[in-house]
């Protein structure tokens, strides 16, 4: 076993062989009890209802309703026109507001930056899973970041990247004139995604680790025996063997930076500046929150919805693809 | 074989590098947490000349994360321990009980997860708002367990799917009834999975930021991630009080994380896996 540590140990398998001994403990506790009633039996018929009942009452008032009636919202007036039909006048309104032009263009960015987002965690899970000195080590520090708030790792980089902050005295210090990070229209959503990436490739880590970990160990070594590079272990054993791994991570990642970014944006440039760090979730809150344009917010989470299943279908495009392959 | 063993070692040098890119931003605030405000203008990189706390108790008290903190300390708690509960419940019914419409049930649970908060962000406020739960805990902490309760239950179908359904059977021809089987075999055994669901639906909760925003608009029940968003406008001239809430409210992820690390890297394989 390449790398024994990233096995889950939420496995099953030995669950179940403790639940043997687990069982008759139990039985021994409660004693056997064989005179149930009609009664008894007519409750315990409804028991599973019962018990998922709780889940998907909340999933359904909490998550799908609320999902059809912001559909409905959508094709809705806001303000005095609350409540009124007003068919596709959002969606108008919506494409021809350039915070929400640049909103989108902003998640072009994002998809044209997607295999960075990918290599990167996929390059440096190669290596540790060949095991580089001090592979254990670079695996915890690397993961760390992926686990604290956005709105901690913005308030971070907030005091690193400020106009009088350190990296500038850094870059004064050898002669560089000082950037505006965080100011400049043409620098502060690179910055922003060079953060969120920098926060959560750790993440994307660990689901390739646990990948390889599925990899057969004996595939690598007869390509060692046969002399081949370590370009070429990657290109014709690793990546074919574990595809459906990088699909995963694909998407994941993906919806990661299309649903998680809000914090990254509220503390670092509240959307600015002019309004250049704009993505679809910034721009709902703020339409819903600040704006008090609900319906309008309606329209663009409906857009953002249909932009996450273009996303998912394509995953399972993929992966319908690469089962005819097997 | 050699020129393998020499190139690893190359490798290790850029690895070693984007580590110390990854820690140091957090130890530069750590550094910066414990300097008084003049010597943090004089020099921005120096090591602090004493381990002083003054910063971090002003944060935690006049700043108000203290307050903060203990709000977010109880919203977590519960949201998990409910989010554990009903996602057992259903992960075992789910995955070892046959009753009719089981699988529609479990497709519907499995929908949720496709639906961000972004995206029903709008309507789940009114609904919040129209049932006076808008601005309260019991409110905030139903949009955890919605939000983070697909995942829950999914996970736990799939990690008691892996027990013999012979151990029901025959705790059940003993006479258990259905409840006793779930208290007294089903939350046992899943102990390792309920941890690190568990875990990881706590830094979830933890870490949020957009749901409390929208859910909580007073002062008053700021939860820490809120209190630290605020830290921006008030203290962005006093660096050190600045870098002490961000601190505070990551000193606990980070005790977590040096603890437990394994099960949050076991909890998001098992998710990734299991898919």
């Amino acid at each position: 076993m390449p790398i024994g540590n990233t096995q889950p140990s939420v496995r099953p398998a030995s669950a179940g062989r403790a639940g043997g001994a687990a069982v008759t403990a139990a039985a021994h506790r409660s004693g056997a009890r064989p005179g149930r009633n009609r009664g008894g039996l007519r409750a315990e018929r409804y028991a599973p209802y019962i018990l998922v009942a709780p889940a998907v009452l909340i999933i359904v008032l909490l998550r799908l309703y609320p999902l059809l009636l912001g559909v409905n919202f959508s094709f809705t007036g806001d303000g005095a026109q609350n409540g009124t039909a007003v068919g596709f006048g959002n969606y108008r309104e919506l494409f021809a507001d350039p915070l929400f032009q640049t909103a989108l263009r902003n998640v072009g960015l994002l998809v044209l930056l997607l295999p960075v987002a990918v290599a990167i965690p996929g390059l440096l899970a190669t290596f540790i899973y060949l095991r580089v000195p001090g592979h254990r080590f670079y695996r915890s520090v690397y993961f760390f970041p992926a686990v604290l708030s956005p709105v901690i790792v913005g308030a971070i980089f907030n005091l690193l990247l400020a106009f009088d902050g350190p990296l500038n005295a850094v870059l004064g210090s050898v002669g560089a004139g000082p950037v505006d990070w965080l100011g400049d229209p043409d620098v502060a959503m690179f910055m922003v995604v060079g953060v969120h990436i920098w926060a959560t490739f750790g993440m994307a880590l660990v689901v390739f680790l646990a990948g390889f970990a599925t990899l057969d160990a004996a595939l690598l070594d007869a390509a060692r025996v046969d002399g081949a590079t370590l370009r070429q272990v990657v290109w014709h054993v690793i990546i074919p063997a574990l595809s459906r791994t990088i699909q995963f991570v694909f998407v994941t990642t993906m919806i990661g930076m299309l649903t998680s970014m809000f914090g990254l944006l509220y503390v670092m440039t509240s959307g600015g500046p002019e309004g250049s760090t704009y993505l679809p979730e910034f721009y709902i809150w703020k339409q819903q929150g600040q704006m008090n344009r609900p319906a309008l917010a309606s329209a663009a989470s409906t857009i953002l919805f249909m932009i996450m299943l273009v996303v998912g279908l394509l995953q399972i495009k993929l992966l319908e693809r690469s089962g005819k392959e097997d | 074989m050699s020129r393998l063993r020499l190139g690893r070692w190359l490798i290790a040098i850029p690895m070693s590098l984007l580590a110390l890119a990854t820690i140091y931003p957090l130890l530069f605030t750590a550094n910066v947490a414990m300097k008084t405000r003049r010597d943090y203008i004089l020099d921005r990189f120096g090591l602090t000349d004493a381990l002083r706390l003054e910063n971090i108790s002003a944060a935690w008290t006049s700043v108000g994360m203290g307050r903060y903190f203990v709000n977010s300390l109880f919203v977590v708690t519960v949201s998990v321990l409910l989010l554990l509960l009903f996602g057992s419940m259903a992960g075992f019914a789910l995955s070892q009980l046959r009753f009719r419409g089981s699988s529609a049930l479990f497709l519907g649970c499995l929908a949720g997860l496709f639906i961000p908060f972004q995206v029903i962000m709008v309507p789940l406020a009114r609904i919040m708002a129209d049932t006076a739960l808008i601005d309260t805990y019991p409110g905030l902490i139903l949009v955890y367990v919605a939000q983070f309760l697909p995942f829950t239950v999914f996970l736990m179908t799939s990690y008691y799917k892996g027990i013999p359904p012979e151990i029901v059977d025959a705790a059940r021809i003993d006479g258990s009834t259905v409840y006793g089987v779930y208290r007294r075999i089903m939350l046992p055994l899943g102990t390792p999975a309920l941890l690190s669901v568990g875990i990881l639906n706590a830094l979830f909760c933890w870490n949020d930021v957009l749901m409390a925003l929208v859910m909580m608009p007073s002062a008053d029940h700021r939860t820490l991630m809120i209190g630290v968003t605020s830290l921006r406008g008030q203290y962005s001239d006093n660096i050190p009080t600045f870098a002490s809430g961000v601190l505070i409210a990551a000193i606990p992820v980070l005790l977590v994380y040096l603890f437990l690390q394994r099960q949050i890297a076991d909890g998001v394989a098992a998710g990734s896996t299991k898919g």
